[in-house]
């Protein structure tokens, strides 16, 4: 199977800097994928090399079957939005779009027909002979996005395109890119720090880490079996509280290190006496589930309420965040109880890597 | 007393005295000159009239004079060619050299900056420099020609009437290049590297680049610069002075050079005057593309 974007091995240095270490991804045609991690974990400098505006110093990329490793970005044919938009300044909007078009001397008929299309789709109409100084946040967004489209190329890079935007024009750009990216069928590389962009919008999700990828597949794979404890603490928000533990006697349950050492069932079967590193997800912790079984009593501290749902954060050390549907009361306790498969064991060691199957 | 003195500090009387002080310079040094320039153009002015405002006016003859000079059209050929090759040489050589400066290299900040020695340099002292550089019989540049071998006899770059204006044209766009630089150097960096990278994903080449997004984006700059330099190389008298003194037979002389032969050497003041109010409407209008220029930047 060839697939439309497909890095192998790729390393990167600046200089004596590790930028990117093996990194390995195929991108079928047609797939969203988001590249997300913390800040400097090489995600942006990985678009930019697929883009062809960094160079890689080992590994092979290869676009719709041809190797591009060596070329220059115009000869890749993909199109990218850019964080701050990139938008010729001297140029009006209608000007903006058809740059790409122009550079290859289309017919002028044939340009005036796409830069209609593409102001229809994009929701610009109107706005054409407006420089992009005249614009909103929004608007100019859309533009960079306009440009991108109306090349039809092999695929789009987005590289944080969001982050510039106030958080409502935020969530209202998410499912509208989420809904083009549909309507156009095309293969999108979308880069993000946020890690609900990336869960909300791709089909395929990478979690890199210090230039290397700790784990990719469909968001709620990752939700429910992240693969170590980094990706298990970045995916989801809240994030997961985590809790030392020595698994018991009979292998199939953990003694956590809380006080009072309650005994926690989870899923599977670990040898008796191993370390241990509990990962339970706020939204797990269930208060007023009727379980017999692992139910946790435990102080509340603070309280931040959204209406919606409590956040409480316990009066324990570790702390542990609960999302509660309910409305909690401070200073009371809260019995809440979790399901066998929400435990997630990591080991203490090393990467902290999964445990239970 | 203490109203006053509050009146003084805080309220119109201490603007009043910031705009008047700005305003009695100008009208002093800049505003009196150019209206007694004016006036002198119209009179018959000499050596014993010159302190006297009260001089016979003598209408246009002095412009009639002038223009019927033989040397007036040579003057005004020599003065197109010295503004017109000075401005073009030094804006592309300081337009390159700002653009390999825009490279990243070691040193380039710091070798950006001995680039400017040239320029703090009085022109003056540069015009002596260069004197000796262009000298026929012992000068530098003619040493150098014949023992690389490339010419037989010296030549005699001030005194050959064919090369005279060259020499010096040379010797002005040396001058004139750091200025150039720096100033489109800003322009330059001014200029977001992702839009060139946005172009590049767009698909051009680093030609179409240049015109397409850092030529169009250096308008202001470059409007900016071509005026300056227009006015900077019209007001460029040293280097005449210290080099050929407009000579031989006039073949290197220009108009700035011209209007204060007959000034203050031949005591023509009426008819230097006239040449100083025919450049000063020219740098007018020069002045007005390099407001229009700028306005257009803080538009943008």
């Amino acid at each position: 199977m060839t697939f439309q974007i497909e890095l192998d091995q790729i390393n990167k240095y600046y200089g004596a800097y590790h930028a990117l270490r093996d990194v390995s991804l195929q991108i079928p045609q047609g797939q969203f994928v988001a590249l997300v991690g913390p800040s400097g974990c090489g995600k942006s400098t990985l678009l930019r090399t697929i883009a062809g505006l960094e160079g890689i110093s080992d590994g092979r990329i290869e676009i719709a079957g041809r190797d591009v490793s060596t070329l220059a970005p115009r000869e890749r044919d993909l199109a990218m939005v850019f964080q701050s938009y990139a938008l010729y300044p001297h140029m009006t909007v209608r000007k903006n779009l058809t740059y790409s078009l122009r550079l290859k001397r289309r017919k002028a008929g044939e340009i005036d027909t796409a830069v209609e299309e593409i102001a229809r789709i994009t929701g610009l109409d109107g706005l054409l002979d407006r420089y992009p100084r005249e614009l909103s946040g929004g608007q100019r967004q859309r533009v960079a996005m306009g440009r991108a489209i109306i090349r039809d190329p092999k695929a789009f890079l987005f590289d944080e395109p969001l982050s510039n935007l106030d958080a409502a024009l935020r969530v209202h750009m998410r499912a509208e890119i989420r809904k083009l990216h549909n309507r156009l069928g095309a293969t999108s590389v979308y880069v993000t720090h946020d890690q609900i962009e990336a869960m909300t919008m791709a089909d395929h999700v990478v979690v890199l880490r210090a230039g290397r990828i700790e784990q990719q597949g469909a968001p709620l794979d990752l939700y429910d079996r992240p693969a170590n404890r980094f990706v298990a603490g970045f995916i989801g928000s809240p994030a997961m509280n985590f809790v030392d533990g020595v698994v018991a006697g009979d292998g199939r349950s953990v003694q956590l290190d809380l006080a009072g050492a309650p005994v926690l069932r989870f899923a599977g079967q670990r040898p008796a006496g191993e370390p241990v590193c509990v990962g339970l997800r706020p939204e797990h912790l269930e208060v007023g589930a009727g379980r017999d079984i692992n139910r946790l009593d435990l102080p509340v501290g603070m309280v931040e309420r959204t209406g919606a749902a409590s956040y409480v954060v316990s009066d324990t050390t570790p702390e542990l965040m609960i999302a509660a549907p309910v409305r909690v009361a401070d200073g009371a306790r809260i019995a809440v109880s979790i399901a066998p498969e929400n435990l997630h064991l990591f080991a203490r060691a090393g990467e902290g890597l999964r445990l239970n199957t | 007393m203490l109203k006053f003195t509050n009146t003084f500090r805080d309220g119109v009387g201490f603007d009043t005295l910031l705009v008047g002080i700005a305003l009695g310079y100008l009208v002093v040094f800049s505003a009196f000159p150019l209206a007694y320039n004016l006036l002198m153009s119209f009179q018959d002015v000499d050596l014993f009239s010159l302190t006297s405002f009260d001089r016979p006016f003598v209408g246009w003859d002095n412009y009639r004079e002038i223009l019927s000079r033989p040397e007036l059209l040579p003057i005004l050929w020599n003065t197109v060619k010295f503004v017109g090759i000075s401005v073009i040489a030094q804006l592309s050589l300081g337009f390159a050299i700002a653009m390999f400066f825009q490279l990243d290299f070691p040193f380039n900040t710091w070798l950006r900056g001995l680039f400017l020695a040239g320029w703090i340099m009085p022109a003056l002292v540069v015009g002596a420099v260069w004197s000796w550089v262009l000298a026929g019989d012992f000068g530098v540049l003619n040493h150098v020609l014949s023992e690389l071998g490339l010419i037989r006899a010296n030549i005699f770059w001030l005194s050959d009437p064919d090369v005279a204006l060259y020499s010096i044209i040379f010797a002005n766009i040396w001058l004139g290049v750091p200025f150039n630089m720096i100033l489109l150097s800003v322009g330059l960096a001014g200029i977001p590297e992702d839009v060139y990278e946005a172009a590049e994903m767009d698909g051009a080449t680093r030609i179409q680049r240049f015109f397409t997004i850092t030529l169009p984006m250096m308008r202001a700059q470059l409007g900016a610069v071509i005026s300056l330099g227009v006015i900077f190389t019209l007001q460029q008298f040293d280097l005449f002075a210290a080099l050929t003194q407009g000579g031989p037979a006039n073949s290197s002389n220009v108009f700035q050079y011209w209007s204060w032969q007959l000034a203050f050497q031949n005591y023509e003041i009426g008819l230097g005057s006239v040449i100083s109010v025919l450049m000063i409407g020219f740098v007018i209008a020069v002045a007005f593309v390099y407001v229009r220029s700028t306005r257009y930047e803080q538009e943008s």
